[in-house]
């Protein structure tokens, strides 16, 4: 790589947002630099204001952000900061590209695919509709999507979330930028479709010669795919400086705690000859699925969970894994009675349960509670935090008085490491990871047996992931817990289970000891599976 | 062993996130409503109307110089009065105003008034006029008016020598009573039949989709002209009043009902929701504690819009002599009076309550625009 001026340099960037609480500092002083044929990660946790500075270098800040004075984006030799709207849409697209975190979202649903990568083209230069159909088949093929000529007439709700990405970065792509912009490109996807995107980046930007800017908050993206690194904490950069040299040898504490936080260590090893606490025996889910027109109408059955049968032991957590769709959040939230349930017997500590109404499961839903993915739904906007975490207490007439539901509540915020000043507060002060932990808080405080936990940590910055594996852990200790861990992460799994239940479209791949299922797949689609969570880009 | 209280030497950074609890006092998400609100000019504004506006009509008879009903004999059809303050040798004085002097045209017998300064009447704050009931107790004493009990006109008379600012004070009142009324039952029979059939789904669901969509295609004007029809034509006023809000209420709640559905059937997903099941709350708790608290944004916004419509509504319908009926006073029937183009063109000001009508639905709109705005859960300002 030859020493060139920078492409992309910001610097002093200062960026405050107007709010009702008053003003917020998102960035503060924050200066970074690209070059050509470079590839710069910025990282940090969410809030940390890295996708706002790169937002900032688009000039796509929100209509209540101000930029500081000292602020100077300068993009091959000129000031961006300065340039009037108009100016800057003709860049964009053009000299310079991005690709958002959602593909889901970032394609619109009413057009197809062709003529969303061919607006690209028309909007920056001219072009015949021979060329341009030809152009934008030639982009699908380069990003590898297979059979370009049929995608192009094809809309976004054909394609996969994997796809949808690949077709971003065609769009990207289209006018052979300098500079990609990409926002946490691989978060929303599966794990082994993330590391085909990466891969592909990679080399486009190679082929290309374009300067990357790829922010994350995945330290194993960064490590294998990026030149140079800017750490970022809290709208300062805490660490810069070239990718290898950083991961060998940290300098700021916050970097460390970074490259120490991926899940790690193993299951405390499980008791011999433990009682089983929830068992499924040859469970059957299917799902009508209506097609055909109204004249015709046509049922087929889709069946989400086919013939599966489970153990959970005492003290044991057991791993559900598979990509999204193959049928695990379904087989877990039927065997705790919350979802649709059709077929085969359930039993929890010795009960059958699979028959009970929901009146008659009353019972027993003080000892089996849920922790959900998503940290932002789960807790009732409404209510402030003590009133949450009492619900489940008062429902069941636990604890009696306010003061012995005082206490208990109490208690629960300690084991899951909150203070208590969180009591009266309403769940938006919280951040995801403070969530998390009140929505763990709030299934402890029953004194369950047993947590279902449906992939609790996907939805979380990794440093933060860490800490919720650890708490996981250290509560099943202490409170003697059982686990049925939902996730499609396999470096998670391998931190907090002991035995693991392979999915693949409603049907059990590959079952075991953990250890054994990582080490020794026995399907290729485990074997993919392992290869996208442990090594990421070959 | 990584647990994470082990993996923290003593003097690292706490970078666990416990320490970073917000601190400073918390908000709750009305508090950020009313926040927000009162940084939107326009939603004040409406606010503050609109407290005007209910404040009027509550003191109506104290506002008012006069009652709906009476009669000055002496002023049939007079022009507004100017209230003055220069008197005529240029001083400043206290406040009057001019009574009228009436000439006949020769060739048409038409009757002008012309203000003459003979006339003049002082105006008196807390003046003693006529009696009426406020809150069960009988008072006298009224805001302003002429003193010793002399006729003031401030927007002239109609017809029948009859006030027509203290009818107009007065007409608010009923016109406001329909609005309350039928925004109030509609919120509750919208509330109760959406959440209903959100929350139970399937048969029960569709069984009050279709009703939904039976009284949402049902065309309202003959139901109101039908109402005149059923009612006898000596009526009581205030049963034809009652008969009138509740067909109007029979008509609105559908709107309500199919957005809350649509509301709840999301709200019902959510995750909350499922853990509190988890957590083995009964129906009644999710819907009381859960749902319902998340919507109420949406019914408040959805009432301060429905009372505006039902405002027209109702002047409309009295306009064209189907909805309140005399001696009732409402400004749909205060414009009643001007049907006619005669009238119209004589005594112009009898179309006073447009201006509050039209000054109402304004702030009525507006102030649910802000409210809409403030209680927005994406808004990022």
């Amino acid at each position: 790589m030859q020493m060139t001026d920078p492409l992309l340099s910001v610097e002093n960037a200062k960026i405050s947002f107007r709010t009702v609480v008053g003003q917020v500092d998102a960035v503060k002083n924050v200066s970074y630099e690209v070059r050509r044929g470079e590839t710069l990660a910025v990282v940090g946790e969410s809030g940390s204001g890295k996708s706002v500075t790169a937002r900032a270098v688009m000039g796509m800040l929100a209509p209540n952000a101000i930029v500081g004075e000292d602020t100077k984006i300068m993009f091959d030799g000129e000031d961006l900061s300065e340039w009037p709207e108009l100016k800057l849409q003709d860049i964009r697209g053009r000299r310079i590209a991005m690709i958002f975190q959602e593909p889901l979202t970032s394609l619109n649903p009413v057009y197809k695919i062709g003529d969303q990568v061919g607006e690209i083209i028309t909007a920056h230069r001219k072009i015949s509709k021979a060329d341009l159909r030809k152009e934008v088949v030639r982009l699908l093929d380069e990003v590898q999507l297979p059979d370009p000529e049929t995608r192009f007439s094809q809309y976004p709700h054909e394609m996969s979330g994997g796809q949808r990405q690949r077709v971003m970065i065609a769009m990207a792509l289209a006018n052979n930028p300098d500079l990609l912009i990409a926002d946490e490109p691989t978060t929303a996807l599966d794990v082994t479709v993330q590391a085909e995107i990466l891969s592909l980046l990679k080399d486009l930007q190679k082929k290309h010669g374009m300067a990357v800017v790829l922010i994350t908050h995945d330290l194993t993206v960064v490590s294998k795919v990026s030149d140079t690194v800017v750490v970022m904490r809290q709208g300062e950069v805490v660490e810069r400086g070239n990718t290898q040299e950083v991961f060998e040898n940290p300098q700021h504490p916050y970097t460390k705690h970074l490259i120490n936080s991926e899940p790690k260590g193993h299951p405390d090893p499980l008791p011999e000859n433990a009682e089983p606490v929830l068992s499924g025996s040859h469970m059957s889910i299917s799902f009508m699925l209506k097609a055909g027109g109204f004249f015709n109408p046509k049922l087929t059955e889709l069946k989400a969970v086919n013939d599966i049968s489970a153990t959970i032991h005492k003290g044991e957590t057991l791993g559900i894994v598979g990509e999204s769709g193959s049928g695990k959040t379904t087989l877990a939230m039927a065997m705790i009675k919350l979802g649709n349930y059709q077929k085969g017997e359930i039993t929890f500590q010795g009960n059958r349960i699979d028959q009970l109404s929901r009146k008659d499961m009353q019972p027993y839903r003080t000892r089996m509670q849920v922790v959900f993915q998503d940290p932002f739904s789960s807790l009732n906007p409404r209510m402030i935090i003590r009133q949450i975490l009492e619900e489940g207490l008062i429902v069941n007439n636990i604890g009696g008085s306010a003061e012995a539901r005082d206490a208990l509540v109490r208690q629960a915020l300690d084991d899951v490491h909150m203070p208590h000043s969180a009591l009266d507060r309403f769940p938006h002060e919280f951040s995801g990871g403070q969530r998390q932990r009140l929505a763990i808080a709030r299934a402890i405080v029953l004194s369950p047996e047993f947590i279902l936990l449906d992939e609790p940590t996907s939805a979380l910055d990794l440093s933060i992931q860490a800490q919720i594996i650890d708490l996981l852990r250290e509560l099943r200790r202490k409170r003697d817990l059982s686990y049925l861990f939902i996730s499609h992460d396999l470096k998670v799994v391998r931190a907090l289970c002991h035995n693991v239940i392979v999915m693949q479209r409603g049907q059990v791949v590959e079952m075991g000891p953990t250890e054994q299922v990582l080490t020794d797949p026995k399907t290729a689609y485990t074997r993919r599976l392992v290869d996208a969570a442990f090594n990421v880009v070959a | 062993m990584t647990d994470q209280m082990i993996d923290q030497t003593p003097d690292a950074p706490d970078f666990n996130m416990n320490s970073e609890v917000a601190s400073g006092p918390s908000l709750s998400y009305w508090q950020l409503v009313r926040k927000r609100f009162q940084g939107n000019r326009t939603g004040m504004i409406g606010m503050i109307i609109c407290c005007v506006i209910v404040f009027t009509a509550m003191f109506a008879p104290f506002l008012a110089p006069y009652t709906p009903a009476t009669k000055d004999r002496t002023a049939i059809y007079t022009p507004p009065q100017l209230v003055r303050f220069i008197s005529e040798d240029g001083g400043l004085t206290r406040p009057f105003v001019l009574g009228f002097a009436e000439e006949m045209n020769p060739v048409t017998y038409e009757i002008t008034f012309k203000p003459s300064h003979e006339q003049r009447v002082d105006l008196g704050l807390f003046v003693q006029g006529e009696d009426y009931k406020f809150l069960g107790m009988t008072f006298s004493t009224h805001l302003f008016g002429g003193v010793d009990g002399a006729p003031v006109h401030f927007l002239g008379t109609d017809g029948l020598g009859r006030d027509v600012f203290s009818r107009m004070l007065y007409g608010s009142r009923i016109t406001l009573l329909m609005g309350l009324i039928v925004m109030g039952a509609a919120c509750v029979i919208g509330t109760f039949v959406g959440v209903t059939s959100g929350y139970m789904g399937g048969r029960t669901d569709t069984i009050i989709q279709r009703v939904i969509e039976f009284v949402k295609s049902f065309p309202d004007l003959p139901l109101y002209l039908a109402l005149v029809a059923v009612l006898p034509r000596r009526a009581d006023p205030m049963l034809t009043f009652i008969m009138f809000a509740a067909i109007v209420v029979v008509l609105k709640w559908a709107d309500l009902a199919r957005e809350l559905r649509g509301k709840v059937i999301a709200i019902r997903s959510v995750e909350f929701v499922r853990a509190a099941v988890a957590v083995g709350a009964n129906d009644r708790r999710i819907i009381g504690r859960h749902i319902i608290p998340n919507m109420s944004s949406h019914i408040i916004v959805w009432a301060t819009y429905v009372l505006p419509e039902v405002i027209l509504l109702e002047s409309f319908l009295s306009f064209l002599g189907v909805g309140i009926q005399q001696p009732m006073v409402s400004w749909g029937v205060m414009l009643n009076a001007v049907r006619d183009f005669q009238s119209l063109a004589s005594a112009p000001w009898l179309l006073a309550p447009v201006g509050m009508i039209i000054l109402s639905v304004l702030a009525f709109n507006a102030l649910g625009d802000g409210l809409r705005d403030a209680m927005d859960p994406y808004a990022n300002d």
